[in-house]
Formats: C-alpha cells, sequence, structure tokens
C-alpha cells in the first residue's frame, strides 16, 4: 500500500474521531440551559391577559406615558410553578448597579429580578404600588409622602424601612446613573419621616414625580449598606448583584461577564400572586449576552435558550416565520417609541423651517419602514406617543410633515431662491445635507433610501455617514462645545412609556439641556411641556401636550420614521409576559422594551 | 543575545503602550459620556468631579506616566465604565481566548500537516491539485460564514451543539468540548488552507535537497522520509505563521467571539473601545503586545530546536 493510502487513512481517522468526540460531547453530561426547563408542579392558574405594553426613549420633547400592546401570544393557559428560563439578551450589562450603571434594555432585565422597585406602571401606562403602598403630595407637588410596604426584606434578612431609602439616597446623590435624574427630577432631600414613611422634598414642582420611582436610578430598593462611600472594591463587587443587596425575585448565583449571569429564586420573596402562589414561578432563571441579532435567533431555535429579546423589527419578522410552526411564542410590543431622526437646527440649512419641512416631505415614511424591516410590523408615527397612548393627538398626527413631493419641492425652491439662504451658497444652488446613522445594516438600508428619496428632488446633495452608537451619541450630545452638538441630519429615537413629565425637562433652561438634542427652543411650546407638570390629571396634560406636539410638528425640528416594534420570544410553554399584576393585583405595563418581567414569567400548565 | 531581546521587548512595549495612549486619548468623545447618561451630564458641578476623580483634567503625558507608573507594578487600573480591575477582567477571559487559539490552530496542524505533505511528495499530481484546490476553497471562506453553517446543521438541525455560549473547563469538561468545537474549526479552517500551502511548498523544496536522496537511495520508506527527515526542515515557515497566528487569535478572534457569544478578549477590547473605556483598551492592548513579543521570541528560540544549524549560528 502506497504512503497516499496510507496518509488518506490517517485523515479519515482524525475526521471520524473529531465527529465523534463531537458526538459524545453533546450526548454526555447536562448543559445548562434548555435540559432543566422543565416545570413541576402546577397552581391555580389564572386565565392569561392580552395586556398591554410599550416601550422606553429619550427624547428632546417629553417623551410618553400610557402604552399600547400587540401580542402574539400564548395560548389562555396557567403557569406551574417551577423551571427554569434561559434567556438571550442583546448585550452584556455594564454592571447591576441601578444608581450608577447606564442601563438599557437587555440590562433592566437583569436588574429587575434581583431588584423591586418603589413603584410600578399599570397596563395604561399610571402608576400603581409596589414596595411604595401609598403615597401623597402636597398642593403643589413639592414634597411627597411615601408609605412603605412592611416586612419587605434584603435577600440577607435585612429589613426594609424608611432609613434604607435615606440611606440609599446618599448613594444616589454620587451615582452616576442616580445623580442627573435627581437634578432634573428637582429632589433635593430624602427623609424618614416614620419608621416607614419616606418624605422627598422637591425644589420645584412635579406633577408625575412618582414616575422616577418606577426606574432603576432612584426608584429600585437596594441595600446601601454593602457599598460603604470611599470602598471600591465593594463598588466593583456591587456591580455584581451581591446576595443581599435586593429585594427582587431572584438572587444572582453566578455571574460570568460575558458568558452568563445565573440567578435563583428567592426563597424569601415577599411577593405572592391574585391566587396567593408564592412567587416567582420559576426556579432559576440565567441571562446569556448574545450581540448577533441571528445567532441570538438561532440559539432560541436550536433550544440553546428558551428566550430572547429583540428591539429589531428584521429580527421580528425572521422569528414570525421561525414561529410558524408553534415552536415559539411571540410577545410583541409598540410602544411610544419610534424610530426617526432630528435636525440640528443651529446648524446651516437646517436653521430654517423650510428645508425642515422640506426634507421631511419629500421622504416617505413607508419606504423607510420597508427598509428598516418593519413592513407589516411598524406604523409610521407623527409624535411621541403611540395611538393607543391617553397623550396621543390626531391633530398632532395630521400637522405632521408627511409625504408631499410637491409640496416639498416648493418648499426647497424657495429656500435655494432666495438671496438671504442660511448656509449662504449662491441662489440656484443645491443644499447640502449630512445624514449620519449608525453603523447597522437596517438603518444603512434606511439612510440609503432617505438619501434617494432627497436626492430625487434634484435639489439637494445628501452625504451619508455612519459612527458608531457612542460616536454617534457624543456628536449630538455636544458635551465640548455646550451641547450644541458636532451634527447636522442625525438618526434618533424618540418616545417611551415612562411619563412624559417625569425628569427630563424641569430643571435646566431647555435651550441649553443636554436633552434637547436638536437644540430647537420655542418659548411656548417649552411653556406647555412646564406646565403639565404642574399637574397629575391626564385629560388636561393630554390637551397641553397637543398644543406642544402642535407646534413642533409646524417646526418639524425632528422627523419619526415608524414605531419601533420589540419583542419577547420564547420557547412555545413559557410566557406570563402581558399577564403580570402588581400588588394590588392589577395588570402591569407588560413588556416595553423587551424588559419582561421575570418575577411573574412561567412555564404554562399542561 | 537574550539582554538584547530583553530590550526589544521593553522597547516594543514602551512604543505600544504610548502609541496605544496616544490613539485613544484622540478618539471623537469623552469616557465621560459613556460613564454617566446625559441627564447627569447637565450637573458641571458633578461632571468637573468625575473629571477630576479620573484624572481627565490632567496633561496627557502626566496621564501616561501615571498610568506606565501602576504598570509596572502590575496594577492596569480599574475600568472607568464597570469599576472593574483590568488585570482582573484580563484574566477572566484570557483562558477563553487561549484556548479557542490553541484549540483552532491544533485542529489545523492536525489536518493541514498531513495534506500538506501529501500535496508536497505527490507533486503535480491529481491528488496534489485537489488537496490545492480544497485549500483554495477553505481560503476562501471567511470564518464567520462557516459558523453560521456549522450552526445551522450542528445547532438548529441536529441540536447536538449549542449555537452559543461557553462553558469553562473549570465547570465541566464536556460542555467545555460542546462550547469549543465550533468556534474553533470556524477558526481552523482558513488556518488549514494556509497551513496546507505552507507545508507543500516547504516539502518541495526539502525532498529536492540531498541528504532526502541519501535517504532514498538507502531504501528507507517513504513515510518515514518524509516524517522523520524532511516534515522537520520544512516547518520553519509553518512555525513561524503558527506563532504569529497564536498572538493575532489572542486579539484577533473578535468576530468568532461576537458570533459565537463567547466572553474572549477580544470582544473584551472591542467594548472598551466603543465605550470609550480608555483604561480598558490601554491595559488589554498592551497584554495583547506582551503575548505577541513573547510568542514571537518564543518562536525565534524553537526555530533552535528544529533546525541545528540556526542553534549553531546562535
Amino acid at each position: 500500500m502506497s504512503y497516499l493510502l496510507g496518509k488518506r487513512g490517517v485523515v479519515f481517522k482524525l475526521l471520524v474521531v473529531l465527529l465523534a468526540v463531537t458526538a459524545v460531547a453533546s450526548a454526555c453530561g447536562s448543559d445548562s440551559s434548555s435540559d432543566d426547563a422543565a416545570p413541576a408542579a402546577t397552581t391555580a392558574a389564572p386565565a392569561e391577559e392580552t395586556a398591554t405594553t410599550e416601550a422606553p426613549a429619550t427624547t428632546e420633547a417629553p417623551a410618553t406615558t400610557a402604552t399600547p400592546t400587540t401580542t402574539t401570544e400564548a395560548p389562555p393557559v396557567g403557569p406551574s410553578q417551577g423551571g427554569s428560563a434561559s434567556v438571550a439578551i442583546e448585550a452584556e450589562a455594564t454592571g447591576l448597579r441601578p444608581w450608577e450603571d447606564t442601563c438599557s434594555s437587555p440590562c433592566y432585565n437583569m436588574m429587575q429580578s434581583v431588584f423591586d422597585p418603589l413603584v410600578s406602571q399599570y397596563a395604561d401606562g399610571s402608576y400603581g404600588p409596589n414596595i411604595a403602598k401609598s403615597w401623597v403630595s402636597n398642593d403643589d407637588y413639592t414634597v411627597w409622602t411615601v408609605q412603605l410596604q412592611e416586612g419587605i426584606a434584603f435577600t440577607d434578612g435585612t429589613l426594609v424601612t424608611a432609613q434604607t431609602i435615606v440611606d440609599m439616597f446618599g448613594v444616589q446623590q454620587t451615582g452616576a446613573a442616580a445623580a442627573g435624574v435627581i437634578a432634573s427630577s428637582n429632589l433635593i432631600g430624602v427623609e424618614a419621616t416614620g419608621e416607614h414613611e419616606v418624605t422627598y422634598t422637591l425644589s420645584a414642582t412635579n406633577g408625575p414625580f412618582m414616575s422616577v420611582l418606577s426606574n432603576p436610578p432612584l426608584g429600585f430598593v437596594f441595600n446601601a449598606a454593602l457599598v460603604p462611600a470611599g470602598d471600591d472594591d465593594a463598588m466593583a463587587a456591587a456591580a455584581n448583584a451581591p446576595t443581599g443587596i435586593g429585594t427582587g425575585p431572584f438572587m444572582v448565583t453566578n455571574r460570568d461577564v460575558d458568558n452568563r449571569t445565573e440567578m435563583e429564586r428567592n426563597p424569601n420573596y415577599w411577593r405572592v400572586d391574585n391566587f396567593g402562589t408564592q412567587l416567582p414561578y420559576l426556579d432559576s432563571v440565567s441571562f446569556h449576552p448574545i450581540t448577533d441579532e441571528g445567532t441570538r435567533l438561532d440559539s432560541l431555535a436550536s433550544g440553546t435558550v428558551t428566550a430572547m429579546q429583540t428591539l429589531r423589527q428584521a429580527t421580528i419578522r425572521d422569528a414570525r416565520i421561525a414561529a410558524e410552526d408553534g415552536s415559539l411564542w411571540m410577545f410583541e410590543f409598540q410602544g411610544n417609541n419610534s424610530g426617526g431622526g432630528m435636525f440640528n437646527v443651529l446648524v446651516a440649512p437646517y436653521d430654517d423651517v423650510r428645508v425642515r419641512r422640506g426634507l421631511l416631505m419629500a421622504s416617505r415614511q413607508e419606504a423607510v419602514i420597508a427598509a428598516l424591516g418593519g413592513e407589516g410590523i411598524s406604523e409610521p408615527a407623527t409624535q411621541v406617543f403611540a395611538k393607543d397612548s391617553p397623550f396621543y393627538s390626531e391633530a398632532v398626527a395630521e400637522a405632521y410633515a408627511g409625504y408631499d413631493f410637491d409640496g416639498a419641492m416648493a418648499l426647497l425652491e424657495d429656500y435655494i431662491n432666495d438671496a438671504d439662504r442660511s448656509d449662504g451658497k449662491a441662489v440656484g444652488e443645491k443644499i447640502d445635507v449630512v445624514l449620519s446613522c449608525p453603523p447597522d445594516p437596517t438603518l444603512i438600508a434606511a439612510t440609503e433610501v432617505t438619501q434617494q428619496f432627497w436626492n430625487e428632488t434634484g435639489l439637494i446633495n445628501t452625504e451619508l455617514t455612519h459612527f458608531d452608537q457612542a460616536t454617534h451619541i457624543n456628536m449630538a450630545l455636544g458635551m465640548g462645545n455646550e451641547f450644541r452638538g458636532e451634527h447636522e441630519a442625525h438618526c434618533w429615537r424618540w418616545g417611551s412609556e415612562d411619563d412624559p413629565g417625569g425628569d427630563n425637562s424641569g430643571s435646566s433652561p431647555w435651550e441649553t439641556s443636554p436633552f434637547n438634542f436638536s437644540n430647537w427652543y420655542d418659548p411656548d411650546h417649552y411653556a406647555l411641556l412646564e406646565e403639565a407638570r404642574t399637574m397629575e390629571d391626564i385629560p388636561t396634560r393630554a390637551a397641553l401636550y397637543e398644543q406642544a406636539g402642535l407646534i413642533q410638528n409646524a417646526a418639524a425640528p425632528i422627523w419619526f420614521s415608524g414605531g419601533t416594534a420589540t419583542a419577547i420570544i420564547t420557547a412555545a410553554g413559557l410566557g406570563g409576559f402581558d399577564s403580570w399584576v402588581l400588588v394590588d393585583g392589577e395588570v402591569g405595563i407588560g413588556h416595553p422594551s423587551a424588559v419582561g418581567n421575570w418575577g411573574q414569567a412561567y412555564w404554562a400548565a399542561d | 543575545m537574550l539582554a538584547a531581546r530583553l530590550v526589544r521587548l521593553v522597547a516594543t512595549l514602551l512604543a505600544v503602550s504610548f502609541l496605544t495612549f496616544f490613539l485613544v486619548n484622540t478618539l471623537p468623545g469623552d469616557p465621560i459620556n459613556a460613564l454617566i447618561p446625559p441627564d447627569a451630564q447637565q450637573d458641571q458641578e458633578f461632571v468637573a468631579q468625575l473629571r477630576e476623580e479620573y484624572g481627565l483634567n490632567d496633561p496627557f503625558l502626566v496621564r501616561y506616566g501615571s498610568w506606565l507608573g501602576d504598570a509596572i507594578n502590575g496594577d492596569l487600573g480599574r475600568s472607568v465604565i464597570t469599576d472593574q480591575l483590568v488585570t482582573d477582567e484580563i484574566k477572566h477571559r484570557i483562558p477563553v481566548t487561549a484556548e479557542l487559539a490553541v484549540v483552532s490552530i491544533g485542529l489545523a496542524l492536525l489536518l493541514a500537516i498531513p495534506l500538506g505533505v501529501t500535496a508536497g511528495y505527490r507533486q503535480g499530481t491529481k491528488i496534489d491539485q485537489s488537496i490545492s484546490a480544497l485549500a483554495q476553497f477553505l481560503l476562501s471562506i471567511p470564518s464567520f460564514i462557516v459558523g453560521l453553517i456549522l450552526i445551522y446543521f450542528l445547532s438548529i438541525r441536529l441540536r447536538w451543539l449549542p449555537a452559543t455560549g461557553w462553558t469553562r473547563l473549570t465547570e465541566s469538561v464536556t460542555g467545555n468540548i460542546k462550547t469549543v468545537i465550533m468556534p474553533a474549526v470556524s477558526l481552523a479552517l482558513t488556518e488549514i488552507a494556509v497551513y496546507t500551502r505552507v507545508v507543500r511548498s516547504d516539502m518541495i523544496n526539502t525532498l529536492k535537497e540531498t541528504y532526502v536522496l541519501s535517504a532514498k537511495s538507502k531504501g528507507l520508506k517513504d513515510r518515514f522520509i518524509l516524517f522523520r527527515h524532511a516534515l522537520r526542515p520544512s516547518s520553519l515557515t509553518l512555525t513561524t505563521i503558527v506563532g504569529l497566528n497564536i498572538a493575532g487569535l489572542i486579539g484577533g478572534t473578535v468576530v468568532i467571539e461576537q458570533l459565537f457569544a463567547l466572553p474572549g478578549l477580544g470582544k473584551r477590547l472591542l467594548d472598551a473601545i466603543f465605550q470609550r473605556d480608555f483604561i480598558m483598551v490601554q491595559g488589554v492592548t498592551v497584554f495583547m503586545a506582551c503575548v505577541y513579543v513573547v510568542i514571537n521570541t518564543c518562536v525565534d528560540l524553537f526555530y533552535m530546536v528544529i533546525d541545528p544549524r540556526i542553534r549553531r549560528k546562535s
């Protein structure tokens, strides 16, 4: 036999060995995720209700509230007790310190499994009790007295009292995430006025103040004793949420950063469901950061994980196809969050409303939504409120500068032929526009479509630029130039499920606020927003926001594409994201921005 | 010779650390942007306090000098974003990246050496042409495409292996094997192509050497000649490339780490760059430079083991 034949044999053997190792490895051992995910005993089962949902974001105009939910969901079956869930999230959390770590959707999934908020949001977007069982304010909304539930303990047994909240405030004042919220919500003092009574004092009126107590920086209750001032090691350790730091339904048992974070049920959790069943239903939950959208869905489809989140419409589209055989359940949510962009009105030619409106009217929203992968998923947006928000306005929708090619041409020609045009160009010269978006494939596609629309007018030269997310945000923020920014036409997201008056407009002049990304300021518009902060009544506030929206859409400093659909997608049987309840038994807001309430998620009973 | 190498090593590390520090500082943006949300940035006093705390107000050279002083004492600092020690983050991730690099290169060598030797030995035959065509084919497929194909077949269709994630060796050996196979094979296929071509090329030249002809004339078996007499002197180029690959893979597996969601060093570096976490970027880059320099030094030394003529010259 020749050498060659002998060699071929060796190669063949190597391949056989490799395949054998693969097969043996896959057959042996219990690999975490799906193996032990089966539920155990069954408990009384509330019928699953299709509730509401929504999503968060940042805005220049105040954001949102109550929200809508589009839920493609699970059959009406009740929870069983036990089992586990492994959840693929789109990014790793910087850390799990509510007061310190800047958090977004994936991180919130983890954080709210470990910490409980003082208040929670109902399905209609208003706020209800959690650790705070009731609250009352003075007439001008500058002093808020909050009563806490009694008998709630951290996972190390330490009881939550009013002093806990005071101690938290000491840490929050120097917390990277909390300090800004304290300033913008006008909060100047927290005092224990009883064993379980806390008084918050504000420097200025803030009608929707309780909304900030639903969010992590100020609202998530933690044990400040574990992070003594000046102790760097304790601060670093807190990022992994050690036992005793929270009161939430789960405790972190293993945090392998960028790989997985494992949690087990808090055996002494203080919550039960409407039928008296101890929460959480699940024995354990683990979170796995998988950045790539495609492999995140592949991981779910292959059983590597049992749930995933996505904030991308294209992934929802693909997941809908994968779910057609019934192997996956989809919990979709379209709230107040929408895609779009803004013009930096301090930069020519965007300082001229003719250009701003002309650009909006030259672009067709449906085509941009299709490029984003949202055809049949997202609806065109016209304001920072979704249609089922109590603050949504038909009048504002009609005032939005939608697609009107002839109208756009008229406005742009008027500008081009204006001898005093703001960009200093000669009469008749084309307008130069720089449109910038992060380099996500769908965003690139959307900007290319927009570029085509704008260039089709024959009056505009559109240059596209793409910077990474951090640079993109920094350019709009403009910390180095008094928050004027270094951007021109800039992709952005608008709207959130948070109360529109909560924390983002009051404390600093809007002209110079870092939240005013477009730098557009209209005193009448701003006065309406401020007035809305002085009251709680929703219909009255809605009327004020309507007036503000009309002014804003006329000035067109920002534009919208479509509502941002988000989803939690699970292996068939894992649900509960639309039916979770507050302590008073009322249904909660659902899963805005693909943030699930894992403390009330469950495997459906057979 | 050793002293000269050490001087070169230190000079290289100093240059790398200085250049990295310089480049990170010229990136657009400010670490404060990543550190605190926009609402906190309107509090100028708070921002000033943070800038002072992180030494961001100091001149560039002062900051570099301060960092260097600590680094010499083994303190690469704390991440400005996560507050974790840079050395801890490296220690946490290097086992993942190193294992991935070693396994992928090991797999590649296992297949490439026999293929390369065969192709060289059978130069010009259909076998040689087939192997060369295979190598060309493997070279043309990006590793992430291989990864996607493997995920589709081995995870989604057959459900043999987890699509993503990493099980550490200390947790479970079988779990570790299951999570390392697909990323390692994805990386290995391209390397197989490169190594095969290199071995083939060197083998063709070696087989023309007089000592090989002499061995043949003594009637030694082909297999014995190839693997005992010809392979070693044909491995110099291969050794160089493998050394460069190992060092390169320490930071260069980021695409595969991203695809398979592995907690490796490359992914950490990429995240740090996007977060403007300059202390983390600095620490990880210098660590990678160290690995590069040390491995290349080892490769140089290994030449002497492979080829006695180099040893004698040295």
